[in-house]
């Protein structure tokens, strides 16, 4: 604190700037103020007293009915065992290739690489239709393995590029010392790059985890039974049926929002980290 | 199972086999059909697909409004996503750049609704322009002013909708940004001083140049984001009122997916497609040029 105080003497600026950035946080951090104190009134409340009054009377049964009202056990057991499968198999295919395309010599990897590269950049929100027309052609629409089917070719190509780009950097004398011994490259890529890359892996699991289960617009599209929905769509529904019940409309939004933002708290360190990775060297 | 593993010993496919068929099955594959279905009429269930040559893309250029208001408006919200995120996201990284108190809980304040999903926003702010009891609405009231009907007037609606959107979004270039800054080398800005540089010309002179290739990734990252708006479109307005927010990529799935017109959707997806290519490979050889150097 006596730190700060100092290069504030030094730079009074500094405090202006300061209290600039406050006041900016505070209007950020406003409408989640808003949205959990809203879930916590009743209707009568929240007709009659202002947006940022505390609730006089708490409502937590908001929390209740809306969870049963909007099908929330259902959908929560689908975004959860869908995050569950999706984003460790994701990183496991994603990590095989990338080793692969690093340290094994082969005569397409340059091709390959290419070809995965540019799917960093393609967005599917593009081509729904068309993922619909081949999940629908194998049978898969409705069904767990329809989602995470594209739902791993999306995030294959951002993953791959990422550790890539760190098993390239990994001295050549590590693995080479292995493959003499006799090793093979799986035994190599299990037993040497795996665990020194873990601060990645880590950091591709959070960003992926909170990609999937936040994802929206494929599962709109292939998840049309309402007991296949995830979350989002089971929010998305909840505010087309009861859109007037402001105080379990709110509840919904915070029960859909809070894991990843628990996620988020905890592990905020590699998130950072795990972006700057990707963007700034990329 | 050691067996299996002793036979994929050397034989860099099999290693990259799973994740390349899934990509190139679930990824690649629908770029070919959406391309080959914008050639063809097809209503989704038909076993057969009719080709009709360019009929499709006639249609959306010549005789569908819609598709041009949502490319006037994919064209609009583009332009302010590399404005106002970027410029915002810059400004806090470099307030959040200095040795200040409370400095990780405002990075994390401000990150926060990045990580939120867009669907979720998009029910908070619909909710928060709620004209009679939304925040705006009683906020507007309380200090005596006129509440607009924030999403119900077809001339602004997608403006604001796109404020909820760089709530969102202004996080995510921040975080790039203060990555960028840690390249600025601290003993030039130190050297500037003692010569007397001011403020603003060190940012000129020493930071803007440090951070020029930050400023070209954050630029085309928040351009590739901007041109796949959905959900938050979706979620707040549904492209109305009477299709005032409409956006490529939600016309394109409502071509598709509500009016089973495949043919008309998958035309207005390559519109999108070929626009998006046109973007990102130029950027693709740029980066790895940049690589090859490093």
């Amino acid at each position: 604190m006596r730190d700060h105080l100092n290069t504030i003497r030094k730079d009074p600026l500094l405090l202006v700037l300061w209290l600039a950035l406050i006041c900016f946080a505070v209007i950020w951090i406003a409408p989640f103020a808003f949205i959990v104190f809203t879930s916590l009134k009743g209707n009568g409340e929240i007709m009659s007293t202002g947006p940022f009054a505390l609730p006089t009377e708490l409502r937590p049964d908001n929390y209740d009915v809306a969870w049963n009202r909007g099908g929330f056990s259902r959908s929560f057991f689908n975004s959860v065992f869908v995050s569950a499968v999706k984003v460790p198999l994701g990183i496991a295919l994603s990590a095989i290739a990338a080793y692969a395309l690093a340290k094994m010599p082969g005569r397409f990897n340059r091709l390959v690489f290419l070809l995965i590269v540019f799917g960093t950049m393609i967005p599917f929100q593009v081509m729904l239709a068309p993922i619909f027309t081949l999940v629908n052609k194998m049978g898969l629409v409705d069904s767990y393995a329809g989602l995470i089917l594209p739902y791993l070719a999306f995030g294959v190509p951002f993953q791959v590029f990422i550790l890539h780009s760190f098993f390239r950097g990994v001295p050549k004398e590590l693995s080479e010392a292995a493959l003499i011994d006799g090793a093979g490259h799986f035994t190599i890529f299990r037993r040497i790059f795996l665990p020194i890359s873990l601060p990645i892996l880590a950091a591709l699991f959070i960003l992926d985890f909170v990609a999937t289960w936040n994802e929206f617009a494929m599962a709109l599209v292939i998840m049309q039974d309402q007991s296949k929905w995830t979350l989002p769509l089971g929010l998305m529904s909840f505010q087309g049926q009861f859109s007037n019940e402001y105080g379990q409309l709110n509840a919904a939004i915070v029960i859909t929002v809070l894991p990843a933002v628990l996620v988020y708290l905890i592990f905020q360190r590699y998130f950072v980290s795990g972006l700057a990775a990707g963007a700034v060297k990329g | 199972m050691s067996a299996l593993f002793r036979k994929m010993e050397d034989r860099p496919w099999l290693f990259l086999a799973p994740a390349v068929i899934v990509y190139a099955v679930f990824a690649l594959w629908p770029m070919v059909d959406v391309t080959i279905v914008s050639f063809q009429k097809w209503n989704g269930l038909d076993a057969n697909r009719q080709f009709v040559g360019l009929a499709n893309y006639q249609y959306i250029f010549l005789q569908d409004p819609v598709f041009w208001t949502a490319f006037i408006n994919t064209v609009i919200w583009t332009f302010l996503s590399l404005i106002f995120p970027p410029a915002i996201g810059l400004a806090l990284a470099i307030g959040l750049n200095r040795e200040i108190a409370g400095r990780s809980a405002l990075r994390a304040v401000f990150y926060l609704p990045v990580i939120i999903a867009p669907i979720a926003v998009a029910t908070m702010w619909r909710w928060m322009y709620d004209p009679f009891f939304g925040l705006f609405a009683q906020t507007l009231t309380e200090w005596g002013l006129p509440v607009p009907d924030f999403l119900g007037q077809k001339d602004t609606a997608l403006y604001y909708v796109f404020v909820a959107y760089v709530w969102q979004q202004v996080g995510f270039s921040m975080v790039l940004f203060l990555a960028g800054l840690q390249s600025v080398d601290r003993s030039l800005v130190e050297a500037a001083q003692i010569d007397g540089a001011g403020r603003w010309k060190i940012f000129r002179h020493v930071t803007v140049p440090a951070i020029m290739p930050t400023i070209t990734i954050v630029l085309v990252l928040s351009l590739i984001h901007s041109l796949k708006a959905f959900d938050i479109v979706y979620g707040l307005t549904g492209g109305g009122p009477a299709q005032s927010t409409q956006m490529l990529a939600l016309w394109a799935f409502s071509q598709s997916m509500k009016a089973f017109d495949f043919g008309r959707g998958g035309a207005v997806s390559v519109v999108l497609l070929v626009i998006t290519v046109a973007i990102v490979i130029p950027y693709l050889r740029w980066s790895m040029s940049r690589e090859v150097h490093e």
